[in-house]
C-alpha cells in the first residue's frame, strides 16, 4: 500500500469512527429527553402542583411565571406547569398508540403484499400511492371531523394517515428476503404462510420499523398540535400541549408565557424522539444512511 | 423522453380518479351540513323553513350515488360545482387563491433550498467538525418544531417586538408580507434538505469509485466532482420534489395563522363550514399539484442520470 | 392698548370656536378603513343570499333596505320611504317612497324594485334567509310554496307609492331593516353573477373585492342624503384574528377594531387607547340550555340549583374580562320589556346543594354538555364551570363539537344540555316566542319549554295593541322565565369597538356594532390614510 493510500484509508476510518460517535451522542441525548418525558408522564400526579382540571381558580387568572406558579397560570387560573406535566400523558399516548396502529396496518399490508404478490400487491401499492398523494393533515382533519374530537378519534385518525412508510419498508424487505434460503426451507417444511411471515420475515424488519415508529411518534405529536390548532383535537378539559398552544393564540400580545411553555414541551419531546430515532437508526438500520 | 412523459401523465389520471372518489366518500359521511354550519359566528339567525329550502337547493338530501354521478359528470367537463357558501363557481373561488398559495410555497421552498442545501453540503465536507454538529443539531431542531408555534414566535419577535415585518395577511402582495409565513413554512423542509444533502454527499464521497480514484493517487479532478455532484443531486432533488409537492397541503396551518389567503386556509374553512364542493375542489387542486411535481421530478431524473431508465 | 387686547381676545375666541367647530364639522374626503372580524372571508356580496353578519358590514355600505336602524332612538326608521301611514286594523301600511334614490347604475328606484326584491327573496327554490322576514307579508307563503308568482300583499299604487298588507299586527320596521331584505335592481341581478359586481342603493359604490382580503368602495355621488357620504372611499379589511387586529390598530393601519376580552383589558388600561372605545350591549343572550327530556333537568329545582352553583359574576369578570353584562333573564337590558328591578341569581352553593337534595339528587348527577370552540360562549366557559358544579356534586362532561354539529344536535334534541349564543332582539315578542309551547324545537324552542301561564301571557301580548301594555305583559313573561330557569343565564354580550382618534360618527348599534351606516362616518385630516 502506498503512502497516500494508507493515509486516505486512515482518514476514512477516522471519519467513520466519528460517525459512530455522533450516532452515539444522538442516542444518549435523545434517549435522555424521551426518558424524561416518560418519567414526567408516569409521575404526573406526584410532581404536579395542582389538579389540571379542577385546580382552576379564576382569581388567579393569567399570572406571569413566578414562585407560586413556575410557568404562570392560564386564563382559567390553572397552573400551567401542572397542565404541562399531565399533558405529557396525552401527547405520549397519542404518539405511541398512533404509531402502533400505523405499524400494524403498514406491516400487515406490506408483508402480505410482498409475500403473495400479484393482484393483492397491485392493490396495496395503488392504495399506498393514493395515501401518499392525499395531504396527511387534510385526511386526518376529515377523519377527526367524522369521528368528533377526542383521544380515540385522534389516535385512529393519525394511525390511518401515515402507514405508507412502514408498508413500503415491510414490502421491500419481504421482496428481498423472499428468496432467501431459510424462507425456502420453511416452506418446504410445510410452515404456513402466516407463520413464515411472523417468525421469519417480521423479525428482520423490526429494526427499521422501530426507527420509523420512533420518528413517527414525533410527527404524531406535532400533528396533534396542528389539529388542535385547527379546532379538532383532544376532548376537553384534559390538557394536551396542542390545545394549550391553540388556546393561547389570542393572548400572544398580553400573556406570551401561555404559548412559550407548551411549545417548548412539544419541542423537546419531539426533539428527543427525533434524536433517539436517528441514534437507533445507526444501530438498527445501518444501510439506511441516506434515508433522512 | 416523450413516451416516458406520456406514460407518467397517463398514470396521473387513475390516481386522481381514485382520490376524487375517496374524498367524495369521505366527506359525504361528515356529520353536520352547510346549512347548520351557517350560524358559526353565533350572530346569524336562520329559520328552519329557510334551512329546508337551502338543503333542497344544494341537493344535500340526494342519495350519495346520485350526487357522485352528477359530480363526476361535471368534473369531466371542467365544472367543479358551485360553492354552497358563495353560490359562485368553485373554479372561480379557487383560482383567486391559487396564486397566493403558489407564492407561499415557492418562497418557502426557495428559503429551504437556499439555506438547507449549502448547509448540508458544507457539513458533509467537514464531517464531525463544529460546523457539522451545529448545522445538524439545528436541522434536527427545525424538524422538531411545531409550525404553528414557530409561526407564533416569529410573529411575536419580528412583528410585535421588533416591528420589522407585518404580522399577518397578504397585504398588497409584496415581499414584506411573504417573509414570515414563508420562513415558518420553510424551516421544516430546510432542515430535511440539510440532512439529506449532507447524507447524500457523504454517501457519495465515500463511495467506491471516489476511493478508488483517491487510492490511485488522483486528486479531486473535475470529472470526479461531477460524479459526486450528480449522484448526490438525484437524492436531493427527490427530497425537494417530495417536499414541494406536499407543501401546498401542509401550508394549511401557516396560512390560517398568518391569514394568508391561500388554498389551504380555504380548504380548512370550507371543511368547517361543510362547503363540500369547495372542499373537493381544493383537494383536487392540491393532489394534482403534488402529482404534477412528482412527474416533473421523475423526468428530471432521466435528464440528470441517463443510467436511470423506466421500463 | 386696552382696545388692542380686547380685539385680540375676541379674535382668539372666534378662532378657538372656529377650530372647535372644525373638529365637529364633518370633513369631506378621506378613506374609512373598517375591519371585518368574524370570519376569514366574505360569503357573498349578494345581500339576499347570505345570513352572515360579516357580509352585512359591506351590505350597509353598498345596499339599503326599506328601513334602517336609528341608534339614537333605538328603533327602526324609514330609509327608502319618506312617510308611512297605517290602516286602522294595523295590518296595511302605505308607503310614500323616495323619488331621489338612485341605484349605482344610474336608474331611479321605484315601487317595482321593492316588489321584485321581496318576490325574489320568497323564491321557494332558493334558501334566501330574508324569507323569514318577508314571510309576514300576506301572500308571501304562497310564493314560497310555488302556488303564486307574486306576493299578493304587495300592491303598487304608483311609481312611488307602495301598499303592504301583513298577516299579523307587527311593526314592519323590525322586519325590513334587515340587510337580507335589501332592495336590488332587477336588471343587474338578472345579468347573473351579481355577487361579483353588486349594484345597490347604498352611499358607496362597489369598486373591488379581493377574496380573503378586502372590499373597496367609492362614494356614490347621487346618494339621497345631501352632503353624505362624507368620505371618498371605504375599505372593509378582513381580519379574523384578534391579535392581528391589535397589531394593525396600534400600527394605525386600520380605523376600527372589534376587541376580544384580552385586548379589552389592555386597551382600557392604556391612557391613549382607552379614549377610543365604544361599548354597547348587543342583543345576544349567552346561556346553557337544558333539555328537559334528560331526567334531572325536568325538575325546576335542579335547573335553578345550577344557576346558584356557578359564580357567574366572577367568570364574567375574570374570564370574559368584563366584556359582557350579567344576564338576569332572557331578554337583554335594551329591551323595553326588561325588568330593571330584578336581580340575577346570586352565587349560593349551599342553596344549590339544598335544592339538589330536595329534588332527589343529594349526591349530584352527571350530564353531558355540548359545546363549540368559541372563546366567548364555548369551551373556555365550560371549562370554567366544571369546578363549580363539581363542588355541588354535579359531574359535567364536555362534548366538544363543531358549530354545525351543535346546531343539528340542538334542533334534533339529541343533547342533554348545550351552551350557545342566541339572538334576543330587537323584537322582544318574537324573541320570547321561542319559549312558546307551540314553537317547535327546530324553530328555536330548544328547551322544549311548555308552560301554560307563559303561553297565556304571550297570547295576550300578541293581542295588545297598546305598546305599554304589550311590554308589561312581556315583562311578566320574562320574569316567569327567570323563575322557571329553563337555562343557566350567563350573559348578554358587550360588543367593544376600538376606534382611532381621527374617525367620527360611529354609532353604538345594539343590533350589531359592526353594522355601521357609513354615510354618517367621517375621518379628519389626521388620518394616515389618504
Amino acid at each position: 500500500m502506498s503512502q497516500s493510500t494508507r493515509a486516505s484509508v486512515t482518514a476514512d476510518v477516522a471519519v467513520r469512527r466519528r460517525f459512530r460517535l455522533k450516532g452515539g451522542l444522538s442516542l444518549w441525548i435523545g434517549g435522555a429527553l424521551v426518558a424524561l418525558a416518560i418519567g414526567v408522564a408516569i409521575a404526573a400526579p406526584l410532581i404536579a402542583l395542582t389538579d389540571p382540571v379542577m385546580g382552576a381558580n379564576l382569581m388567579n387568572a393569567e399570572i406571569p411565571p413566578g414562585l407560586e406558579f413556575p410557568f404562570g397560570t392560564d386564563a382559567q387560573g390553572r397552573d400551567i406547569y401542572s397542565r404541562i406535566v399531565y399533558g405529557s400523558r396525552i401527547s405520549l399516548t397519542v404518539g405511541v398508540v398512533s404509531q402502533i396502529v400505523n405499524s400494524l396496518i403498514g406491516v400487515s399490508l406490506g408483508l402480505s403484499a410482498g409475500y403473495w404478490g400479484g393482484l393483492w400487491d397491485d392493490l396495496v401499492s395503488g392504495l399506498t400511492n393514493l395515501m401518499l398523494a392525499i395531504p396527511s393533515l387534510i385526511f386526518a382533519l376529515a377523519i377527526m371531523a367524522i369521528l368528533g374530537p377526542g383521544l380515540l378519534s385522534l389516535v385512529i385518525a393519525l394511525g390511518l394517515t401515515n402507514w405508507s412508510y412502514s408498508c413500503r419498508l415491510a414490502r421491500a424487505q419481504v421482496l428481498s428476503l423472499k428468496s432467501q434460503g431459510y424462507v425456502q426451507a420453511a416452506r418446504i417444511l410445510g410452515y404456513g404462510d402466516l407463520r413464515i411471515m411472523f417468525t421469519q420475515l417480521l423479525p428482520n424488519i423490526l429494526g427499521p420499523l422501530i426507527v420509523i415508529a420512533t420518528l413517527g411518534m414525533g410527527g404524531a405529536i406535532l400533528a396533534e398540535a396542528a389539529l388542535s390548532f385547527l379546532g379538532l383535537g383532544i376532548r376537553p378539559p384534559f390538557p394536551s400541549w396542542g390545545s394549550m398552544l391553540s388556546e393561547a393564540r389570542d393572548q400572544i400580545t398580553t400573556a406570551p408565557w401561555l404559548s412559550v411553555f407548551p411549545g417548548l414541551a412539544i419541542f423537546f419531546t419531539v426533539l428527543g424522539l427525533n434524536l433517539l430515532g436517528d441514534g437507533l437508526r445507526d444501530i438498527l438500520d445501518p444501510q439506511a444512511t441516506h434515508r433522512a | 423522453m416523450l413516451p416516458i412523459l406520456a406514460r407518467r401523465v397517463a398514470n396521473i389520471i387513475p390516481t386522481l380518479a381514485a382520490v376524487v372518489a375517496l374524498v367524495f366518500l369521505l366527506f359525504s359521511v361528515l356529520p353536520g351540513s352547510f346549512v347548520s354550519a351557517m350560524n358559526e359566528d353565533g350572530r346569524s339567525n336562520i329559520d328552519p323553513a329557510v334551512m329546508e329550502r337551502m338543503r333542497k337547493e344544494m341537493g344535500l338530501d340526494d342519495p350519495v350515488t346520485t350526487r357522485f354521478a352528477k359530480y363526476v359528470a361535471n368534473i369531466v367537463v371542467g365544472d367543479l360545482g358551485t360553492s354552497f357558501r358563495t353560490r359562485e363557481p368553485v373554479t372561480k373561488l379557487i383560482s383567486a387563491r391559487v396564486w397566493p398559495s403558489l407564492k407561499l410555497v415557492f418562497a418557502a421552498m426557495c428559503f429551504a433550498i437556499a439555506v438547507g442545501v449549502p448547509l448540508g453540503f458544507l457539513a458533509a465536507l467537514r464531517p464531525g467538525s463544529a460546523i457539522d454538529t451545529a448545522s445538524m443539531v439545528g436541522a434536527i431542531s427545525g424538524l422538531s418544531l411545531s409550525q404553528f408555534w414557530l409561526g407564533l414566535m416569529l410573529m411575536y419577535l419580528f412583528a410585535l417586538q421588533l416591528k420589522w415585518l407585518p404580522s399577518f395577511g397578504y397585504g398588497d402582495g409584496g415581499i414584506r408580507h411573504l417573509i414570515l409565513p414563508a420562513v415558518a413554512l420553510g424551516v421544516g423542509p430546510m432542515a430535511l434538505l440539510a440532512r439529506t444533502t449532507r447524507a447524500a454527499v457523504l454517501d457519495v464521497l465515500n463511495a467506491d469509485f471516489v476511493r478508488t480514484a483517491r487510492s490511485k493517487g488522483m486528486t479531486e479532478t473535475r470529472v470526479v466532482e461531477w460524479h459526486v455532484l450528480r449522484n448526490a443531486l438525484v437524492l436531493v432533488i427527490t427530497t425537494i420534489g417530495l417536499q414541494f409537492g406536499s407543501l401546498m397541503g401542509a401550508a394549511v396551518v401557516v396560512e390560517k395563522l398568518f391569514s394568508w389567503p391561500g388554498v389551504g386556509s380555504l380548504l380548512v374553512d370550507s371543511v368547517f363550514q361543510r362547503d363540500i364542493p369547495t372542499v373537493q375542489g381544493c383537494i383536487l387542486l392540491i393532489v394534482t399539484f403534488f402529482l404534477v411535481i412528482n412527474t416533473l421530478i421523475d423526468l428530471a431524473y432521466v435528464a440528470i442520470d441517463p443510467r436511470i431508465r423506466y421500463g | 392698548m386696552r382696545r388692542l387686547v380686547w380685539l385680540a381676545a375676541v379674535a382668539f375666541t372666534i378662532l378657538g370656536v372656529a377650530a372647535a367647530q372644525a373638529q365637529d364639522t364633518p370633513r369631506r374626503g378621506g378613506t374609512i378603513r373598517m375591519t371585518a372580524p368574524y370570519a376569514a372571508s366574505f360569503g357573498s356580496l349578494d345581500p339576499h343570499a347570505t345570513p352572515r353578519a360579516q357580509d352585512d358590514i359591506v351590505g350597509k355600505a353598498l345596499q339599503r333596505s326599506l328601513y334602517s336602524w336609528d341608534t339614537a332612538n333605538n328603533k327602526p326608521v324609514l330609509e327608502l320611504a319618506k312617510s308611512v301611514s297605517a290602516s286602522p286594523d294595523g295590518l296595511t301600511f302605505t308607503y310614500k317612497l323616495r323619488d331621489d334614490a338612485y341605484f349605482h347604475n344610474g336608474r331611479k328606484m321605484t315601487a317595482d324594485d321593492i316588489i321584485w326584491s321581496y318576490n325574489r327573496i320568497m323564491d321557494g327554490t332558493k334558501g334566501f334567509p330574508g324569507a323569514r322576514y318577508v314571510r309576514i307579508i300576506k301572500g308571501a307563503v304562497d310564493v314560497e310554496k310555488g302556488q303564486a308568482k307574486e306576493i299578493s300583499g304587495l300592491k303598487k299604487i304608483d311609481d312611488f307609492t307602495l301598499e303592504m298588507t301583513l298577516t299579523e299586527r307587527v311593526e314592519p320596521g323590525y322586519y325590513f331593516f334587515a340587510g337580507t331584505t335589501a332592495i336590488l335592481p332587477r336588471e343587474e341581478v338578472e345579468k347573473g353573477n351579481y355577487g361579483a359586481h353588486p349594484v345597490g342603493l347604498g352611499p358607496f359604490k362597489f369598486k373591488e373585492h379581493i377574496p380573503g382580503s378586502r372590499v373597496v368602495a367609492e362614494r356614490w355621488d347621487k346618494f339621497y342624503k345631501p352632503g353624505k357620504p362624507y368620505a371618498d372611499k371605504l375599505e372593509v379589511l378582513i381580519m379574523a384574528e384578534a391579535a392581528a387586529r391589535d397589531v394593525a390598530f396600534r400600527n394605525k393601519e386600520i380605523d376600527t377594531s372589534i376587541l376580544g376580552p384580552a385586548q379589552y383589558v389592555a386597551y382600557r388600561a392604556d391612557p391613549d387607547l382607552s379614549k377610543g372605545i365604544l361599548e354597547v350591549a348587543e342583543m345576544f343572550t349567552r346561556a346553557m340550555l337544558y333539555n328537559p327530556t334528560y331526567k334531572p333537568f325536568a325538575d325546576k329545582r335542579v335547573r335553578q340549583a345550577i344557576n346558584y352553583a356557578i359564580d357567574t359574576n366572577l367568570i364574567i369578570k375574570r374570564l370574559v374580562k368584563d366584556k359582557a353584562y350579567r344576564a338576569v333573564s332572557w331578554l337583554p337590558p335594551s329591551s323595553a320589556a326588561f325588568d330593571k328591578t330584578m336581580k340575577p341569581y346570586p352565587f349560593d352553593p349551599a342553596k344549590a346543594k339544598k335544592l339538589l337534595a330536595d329534588a332527589g339528587y343529594p349526591n349530584g348527577f352527571e350530564f353531558e354538555l355540548s359545546t363549540s370552540q368559541n372563546e366567548s360562549w364555548g369551551l373556555p366557559i365550560v371549562e370554567a364551570i366544571i369546578p363549580y358544579l363539581d363542588k355541588v356534586g354535579i359531574k359535567l362532561k364536555p362534548k366538544l363539537v363543531e358549530v354545525t354539529v351543535l346546531t343539528e344536535i340542538a334542533m334534533k334534541g339529541e343533547h342533554q344540555a348545550f351552551i350557545g349564543s342566541n339572538l334576543t332582539g330587537p323584537d322582544s315578542l318574537a324573541t320570547l316566542r321561542c319559549f312558546y309551547s307551540k314553537t317547535p324545537r327546530t324553530a328555536c324552542n330548544y328547551t322544549s319549554f311548555n308552560n301554560p301561564e307563559f303561553d297565556k301571557l304571550l297570547d295576550a301580548a300578541g293581542e295588545a295593541a297598546d305598546m305599554a301594555k304589550r311590554n308589561d305583559l312581556l315583562r311578566q313573561a320574562n320574569n316567569l322565565l327567570y323563575e322557571e330557569a329553563p337555562v343557566w343565564f350567563f350573559n348578554y354580550n358587550k360588543a367593544v369597538l376600538a376606534y382611532q382618534p381621527w374617525i367620527h360618527g360611529l354609532q353604538a348599534n345594539p343590533t350589531e356594532i359592526t353594522h355601521q351606516y357609513p354615510e354618517n362616518i367621517w375621518v379628519d385630516a389626521t388620518s394616515p390614510a389618504k
